[in-house]
């Protein structure tokens, strides 16, 4: 049964109470998750992904839907999210719907259904619009914004970072693409952890990264590739002034300075679009490279630097379905530096390859 | 080291250590199994371990390295908190783990064992790094480490570093323990040597720290002005579990007290360090062993309790008494049973009673340390209130209790009122547990000890006077209890809270344990 706003409350002290009876479940939420569905096709899959969150960091989720209608309104299902099918309670389940303009309240109802004084995260799910007020508003009344990148092209890193630069100071911003690319990230950190590692840093020549595109991209760099790169530009402190673009049908190849980026398609069915095969990176007279296995979850690891022998190394990385990345975004919602930084020289590097629509005539 | 690494800024792992050869005395023995292996082995699959490191068992069985990585795979197959065994990263792991078979006192076996870790300095950039962990028996901490120095492999030079990674007991009294500082300092520097005291590496342990020195709220009332008095238990259901001779010479004083609960207590009672660094941490912990009372004298019979379980149950089924155990004499007066009521001489908790137990065979597995408030000043809201109205509104204090394990958590007992008519008061509790709140299993408490050893930050370590300072203060009670010379310790039955002076101990100050 659809309630209206005003009811969500009640019903859910209902349902807990209920629920203290049969099982003597605690009622303990950390944050408040809204997942704002873009697109109707998304909704079953946000759910599950909601569902399976909730099973991990206890908290109130609120499934945010539109339709098309000509009557304005919102209404909402409440339920409890259960640890397993007949287990205990361990969370609120508010499922929103907006129908026709009423859309445009979503911002002011989500933040009514929020738990008070925590944490509020708003996940957009799917691609990200290119003109949509919805999500800039719904930025300004979250503590952290979780967006996908593995889901958008490569040009809304730029609306990315823009957003990022605007809502700084009230919201953080962070991406699952981006938890997915710590593993990767340490891995290149470790190259440097020793001092012969370190003293190649300055005669870097090209960096190349290789990464599985989606189904009939014709994009050279994929979101993660992009970030991936816009983070290590970032610790060795290049710039993307200036930056020169050559491209192929499936590769790219970005100078910045006395660097030379190549961005490649590897495809690779078993790993989620976008994401990383090979990265390497080649010095004068060394060569480092990460290269993942035939096992997806598996990555080589090699270093040759001259009179400094270290052996390759194997290394494991779970491939995180979108549950466990939200997971990890949700583990430290705060803002990331590291990120907004990355975000923002990646989106320079690549918007040559990948101009914005706002920088293209208008549709009308 | 890698604070120099400009792609470490901001990375959850800000460091991880320096190629080294972890080398295991005593690679054959249960501890190697159950914990040292699979704990490095989650290590290598959490990425914390560094390209080139190596482990080398060194041990007297005689066997093959192809032998040894097969046992090793075993152990992690039944140890690691990790199932099943990641093959890729096993595959990783296994090749750097190599055997050398050896004696403790032949100097030919360090000799071979040198060669060996000199060729993996060439093959796997290991510079010279080494961390020994002596999973042996203290009997043999001496031998080990004057074989090590004497065959040059304990100096840090040439910017290599070596560390010494001991396991508990440190010693079995004051003078035994200094003894042993005195061996280990002949041949290493402090900083060198880094005593494992896995309680320490328990996350609930280091949220002890989070929890008073991350919050504002906790501090202004952590003093006698508002405690009333600290409980700490350390409650085992099982018995000793096959280690009957170990218990014989340790009892459940020196295998729980004088370390496991004093540094719990330290952990509680010390002052906010200047900084979270190694030393700032320790200074302030010994500073809460100098404080401690010391129990003296006649002073031993009226703050402590020993006791011995006798045949009884355990989870409903019958239970064997300690005298029945295997390898445990038949006329044993060895404690499994210790409570003690301490107090510290200290602006901050001078006149809080501090009641400490520890035993096996109690009647559940917890272990749990709760700060008990003193009550209301006034009681207001029993004004007017008589016969069972008055009962019913006695106000219970309030209690913060934090469980080490298991259930990791923190609870707050407080006073709520009783919907209804009448002003009613209730306990009730507002809980946290670990389990429920952050999902998934963390490190365990060996993980971060090794790791941390390796990245060389002692922390989490006991330090020379530290163990000192706990020894002087247990040393006279072990002292008078020896000059006791009791024919039979107070027996209490397998499954319940010890013998009947242990709740004595504590109702003659008109206070009770906690049901846990």
């Amino acid at each position: 049964m659809r309630l209206s706003l005003d009811k969500v409350e009640p019903e859910l002290a209902k349902l807990w109470e209920e629920e203290a009876r049969r099982t003597r479940a605690t009622r303990v939420e950390l944050l408040t998750l809204v997942a704002l569905v873009s697109e109707p096709h998304l909704y079953d899959r946000a759910r599950e992904v909601v569902e399976r969150v909730a099973r991990v960091h206890p908290l109130r989720t609120v499934l945010a839907t539109w339709i098309e209608s000509e009557h304005a309104g919102i209404t909402a299902d409440v339920a409890l999210h259960r640890v397993s099918p007949d287990g205990p309670a361990c969370g609120d389940a508010i499922a929103v719907e907006a129908a026709g303009d009423a859309r445009d309240w979503l911002p002011e109802n989500t933040d009514r259904l929020a738990l008070p004084d925590l944490p509020l995260c708003v996940w957009w799910v799917g691609d990200l619009p290119d003109y949509d007020r919805l999500f800039d508003r719904m930025a300004r009344i979250a503590d952290v914004v979780i967006v996908n990148s593995e889901e958008m092209d490569l040009r809304d890193l730029e609306k990315l970072s823009t957003v990022s630069a605007r809502v700084r100071h009230t919201c953080a911003m962070t991406d699952m693409a981006w938890s997915r690319l710590r593993p990767l990230q340490e891995m290149v950190a470790r190259f440097f952890d020793d001092a012969a590692g370190r003293e190649c840093m300055r005669a870097l020549e090209r960096v190349t990264i290789e990464f599985s595109p989606r189904a009939g991209d014709k994009e050279v760099a994929s979101t993660q590739a992009g970030l991936l790169f816009g983070w290590m530009a970032n610790a060795l402190g290049i710039r993307a002034e200036g930056v020169q673009w050559k491209r192929g049908p499936t590769w790219g190849e970005a100078t910045l300075g006395r660097v030379v980026a190549r961005f490649e398609h590897h495809p690779r069915p078993d790993v989620p679009p976008g994401s990383i095969v090979r990265v390497a990176l080649e010095f004068d007279g060394a060569r480092f490279d990460i290269e993942r296995q035939d096992d997806p979850r598996v990555f080589r690891w090699s270093r040759e630097t001259p009179g400094a022998p270290v052996p390759p190394q194997t290394l494991g990385v779970d491939i995180a379905e979108e549950a466990g990345l939200l997971i990890r975004c949700l583990e430290r919602p705060r803002r990331d530096y590291l990120f907004e930084n990355s975000l923002q020289l990646a989106s320079k590097i690549v918007r040559p390859i990948a101009p914005r629509l706002s920088s293209l005539p208008r549709p009308m | 080291m890698t604070t120099d690494n400009p792609f470490r800024l901001g990375l959850e792992t800000e460091r991880i250590p320096d190629p080294c050869v972890f080398v295991i005395f005593g690679a054959s023995g249960d501890l190697t199994r159950r914990k040292l292996i699979p704990a490095l082995y989650n290590l290598a699959a959490s990425r914390l371990l560094p390209p080139g490191l190596s482990i080398v068992g060194f041990a007297l069985t005689d066997t093959s390295e192809e032998q040894f990585r097969k046992s090793m795979r075993e152990a992690v197959g039944s140890f690691s908190r990790r199932k099943p065994i990641d093959e890729a990263v096993w595959g990783d792991f296994v090749s750097r783990l190599h055997y050398v078979t050896g004696r403790f006192e032949d100097p030919s076996s360090y000799a071979r064992l040198r060669d060996k870790l000199e060729q993996l300095d060439k093959t796997n950039g290991t510079r010279g790094n080494r961390i020994y962990y002596l999973a042996i028996p203290p009997s043999v901490f001496r031998t080990v480490n004057d074989r090590l120095a004497e065959a040059g492999m304990v100096a840090e030079d040439g910017g290599r570093y070596v560390r010494v990674i001991i396991e508990k007991p440190f010693g079995h009294d004051f003078a035994s323990a200094e003894a042993l500082n005195a061996d280990l300092h002949r041949v290493l520097a402090e900083r060198q040597i880094f005593r494992i005291d896995h309680y320490l590496g328990k996350e609930t342990v280091q949220n002890i720290v989070a929890l008073r020195f991350g919050n504002a709220i906790f501090e202004p009332l952590w003093n006698r002005n508002h405690i009333d008095h600290v409980q700490i238990t350390a409650a085992e259901d099982i018995g000793v579990e096959g280690r009957g001779k170990f218990y014989e010479e340790a009892g459940a004083s020196r295998d729980i007290v004088q370390n496991h609960l004093l540094q719990l207590l330290m952990v509680t009672a010390m002052e906010p360090p200047v900084a979270f660094t190694a030393d700032e941490v320790r200074d302030e912990k010994v500073k809460v062993l100098r404080a401690l009372k010391p129990i003296r004298g006649d002073d031993v019979k009226r703050l402590t309790v020993r006791g011995q379980y006798g045949p009884g149950n355990f989870a409903g089924q019958p239970a064997p008494g300690y005298r029945q155990e295997p390898n445990v004499s038949e006329t044993s007066t060895v404690e499994t049973f210790v409570a003690m009521h301490m107090e510290m001489d200290n602006w901050r908790f001078a006149g809080v009673p501090i009641y400490v137990r520890a035993g096996k065979r109690l009647g559940k597995r917890c272990t749990e340390i709760s700060i008990h408030f003193k009550n209301v000043p006034h009681a207001l809201l029993t004004q007017g209130a008589s016969g069972p109205s008055a009962d019913a509104s006695r106000i219970e204090p309030d209690v913060l209790a934090i469980r080490i394990q298991p259930d990791e958590g923190i609870t707050l007992r407080f006073a709520a009122k009783v919907p209804g008519p009448s002003m009613v008061l209730r306990p009730v509790t507002m809980d946290f547990r670990y389990g429920s709140t952050f999902g998934g299993s963390g490190p365990e408490a060996y993980e971060r000890l090794i790791l941390d050893a390796m990245l060389g930050d002692p922390t989490l370590f006991a330090r020379a006077d530290e163990v000192s300072a706990a020894w002087r203060f247990m040393t006279p009670i072990l002292e008078e209890w020896e000059h006791e010379r009791l024919k039979d310790l107070p027996v209490y039955p397998a499954g319940t809270w010890g013998p009947p002076g242990a709740f004595e101990l504590i109702e003659r100050d008109t206070r009770a344990w906690r049901r846990l």
